[in-house]
């Protein structure tokens, strides 16, 4: 890995039709060269917007935003030699009128690249998304699969400097989303390409990435993701609820349909001792456990793991400890409130269309 | 009237109503780009004053050019009323609004993605503005089509700026109303299947060509 690729300090940016409905706010973001960075936050957190500012085609409301070291925004020809280093493959795709291998040729053919560097390009970009002896097909009729496929090569074809991926395998089928998975690290190796995805899939992003970056409401937000859940969001409109096992139900509030991944910060977590057998308190996110491990993570801090219905992770003071009974092998109980759970990744209940 | 006469009124509808095509198409249509893909203050009015003027009856366009062009007007030092120029211009503020209007319509149906897609595979905002107008080139090349037949079909404008002088600025239509007027109906309907057929036949020309060259369906 070399130095920095992209460099923000208090970067803010506002849709100007609807100002009061979203706006971005970054305190600070650097993405190393080589790095690969997964976006991870629900519907409307401001992961594509900071994908638009990171690709040049938003600019900064405010603050300030470096690309290798250079303000990119200068010129409208700065901005469009930015542009070439950092392509960005949308969500749904848009292919141009044509042929495949015109499609995957498009950028290499703005670049100037020679006829025969282009057709070579062409064919190991298809070859690297399965799509080989397609170059001559009309785009018109392609599976929403072949469009994603299609628009992966046509940004691999240009071996980017940096790859911007919004939500690159949702419209692929879970074993060719592996797969792609697979061609976008071996790029990212190959090539030396920074990529920085977005996608609602916590494991996805826990996968491929070397880092992530949460987002809420146009924020980052920070926690500790100790205490992760995911599975299938019910709703009653007030509030929504996940089972990460059949029974066990995990309340937040608002309204949630589909995938839904969410953690709760181990200090949220209420921890007192309890008699095996004993009636649960009434309530949402109450649960039994038992100390299965305990360990300070500072001075004055301890961190508590308890087994049962599911394994959570709870900081407390040391005081704490003793005054409250909590000892290894402990019968607890655990509560924290719904509006701790922090929803991190939403995908939407919608079929998958196949490849 | 004879064939030399009737093929000089043809000669004189394509030339015109092609022109008028071409020079309104090369102003409205990146008129249409721009108002397309930018949003401003005052964005509505400027398309509710050219779907106004879409709705013009030709012989207002014709009265308008007439005051301007002729002898006592203040572009009659020029020379022009009573030639193909001035039936050649007149026809272009004719159409201009509806080349406008529908390139308009063709270009926001454009997905607004093509832009921006071109954009972030490298393109600059010129090469970005081209691919937009390639994919659009269909839905163009109606609006510009039928900027042609409103021109080569009006009677008004000709009528009023040309003077319908044999063997000069007298056209397909003007030779219609013509022939109607001297009571010679079969000439005149001869006349209208020409102005159909011509028409048909340079909308059928163009279309092939380009779905020939795109392979589209």
């Amino acid at each position: 890995m070399g130095g920095l690729v992209y460099r923000m300090e208090r970067v803010g940016y506002a849709y100007p039709q609807r100002p009061a409905r979203f706006s971005l706010d970054l305190d600070s973001l650097e993405i190393p060269e080589g790095g690969i960075l997964a976006l991870v936050g629900p519907n409307g957190a401001g992961k594509t917007t900071l994908l638009m500012l990171l690709a040049f085609l938003l600019r900064p409301g405010r603050g300030r935003l470096e690309f290798l070291g250079r303000d990119p925004w200068t010129t409208d020809d700065a901005a469009v030699l930015a542009r070439r280093d950092a392509v960005l493959l949308t969500h749904h795709p848009y292919l141009f009128k044509g042929t495949i291998a015109a499609n995957v040729a498009f950028g290499l053919r703005i670049r100037k690249l020679a006829n025969p560097e282009i057709g070579a390009r062409v064919d190991d970009a298809l070859a690297l998304v399965e799509l080989d002896g397609w170059g001559g097909r009309s785009v018109a009729g392609l599976s929403a699969g072949q469009a994603q496929r299609t628009a992966i090569a046509r940004a691999l074809a240009l071996r980017p400097r940096v790859l911007l991926l919004d939500e690159p395998t949702a419209n692929l089928d879970a074993a060719l989303g592996l797969r792609m998975e697979a061609v976008l690290r071996e790029a990212g190796r190959e090539w030396g390409t920074t990529v920085v995805f977005s996608t609602h899939n916590f494991s996805q992003a826990s996968r491929l990435a070397d880092s992530i970056l949460y987002l809420s409401e146009g924020r980052r937000v920070e926690f500790s993701h100790e205490n992760c859940f995911s599975g299938t969001a019910s709703t009653d409109g007030r509030t929504s609820w996940i089972e990460p096992k059949p029974g066990v139900r995990i309340v937040f509030p608002g309204e949630a349909r589909g995938h839904v991944t969410c953690v709760i910060d181990p200090s949220e977590i209420r921890l007192v001792a309890a008699d095996e057998g004993g009636a649960l308190p009434p309530g949402p996110n109450v649960f039994r456990g038992r100390v299965s491990r305990m360990e300070t993570t500072d001075p004055d801090t301890a961190l508590v793991r308890t087994s049962g219905d599911l394994v959570f992770r709870a900081t407390l003071p040391i005081h704490a400890l003793e005054t409250g009974r909590i000892s290894l092998s402990r019968n607890v109980l655990l509560t924290f409130e719904p509006g701790s759970v922090r929803v991190v990744g939403e995908r939407p209940a919608e079929a998958r269309k196949p490849s | 009237m004879i064939a030399r006469e009737l093929a000089f009124a043809v000669w004189v509808s394509l030339k015109t109503s092609g022109l008028a095509a071409l020079i309104a198409s090369a102003v409205a249509v990146p008129v249409a780009l721009f108002l397309s893909g930018r949003d401003f203050r005052g964005k509505k009015i400027v398309l509710l004053v050219n779907q106004t003027w879409m709705a013009a009856p030709t012989v207002v366009i014709g009265l308008l050019f007439y005051s301007l062009l002729s002898r006592n007007g203040p572009l009659g030092g020029l020379g022009l009323l009573y030639t193909q120029t001035a039936m050649t211009v007149g026809q272009i503020f004719l159409i201009l609004p509806l080349v406008v209007g529908f390139s308009y319509t063709a270009l926001r149906q454009v997905d607004r993605r093509a832009r921006q897609t071109a954009l972030t595979l490298g393109a600059s905002r010129r090469q970005a503005g081209w691919i937009v107008l390639r994919e659009a080139r269909l839905p163009l090349l109606v609006a510009v089509l039928a900027g042609f037949a409103r021109a080569i079909s009006e009677v008004g404008v000709a009528m009023m700026l040309g003077g319908n002088i044999r063997n000069a600025t007298r056209n397909i239509t003007t030779s219609i109303a013509l022939e109607t007027a001297k009571g010679e109906f079969r000439n005149g309907v001869v006349l209208g299947i020409l102005l159909l057929v011509i028409t048909f036949g340079i909308n059928i020309l163009v279309q092939t060509g380009l779905r020939g060259r795109d392979g589209e369906s």
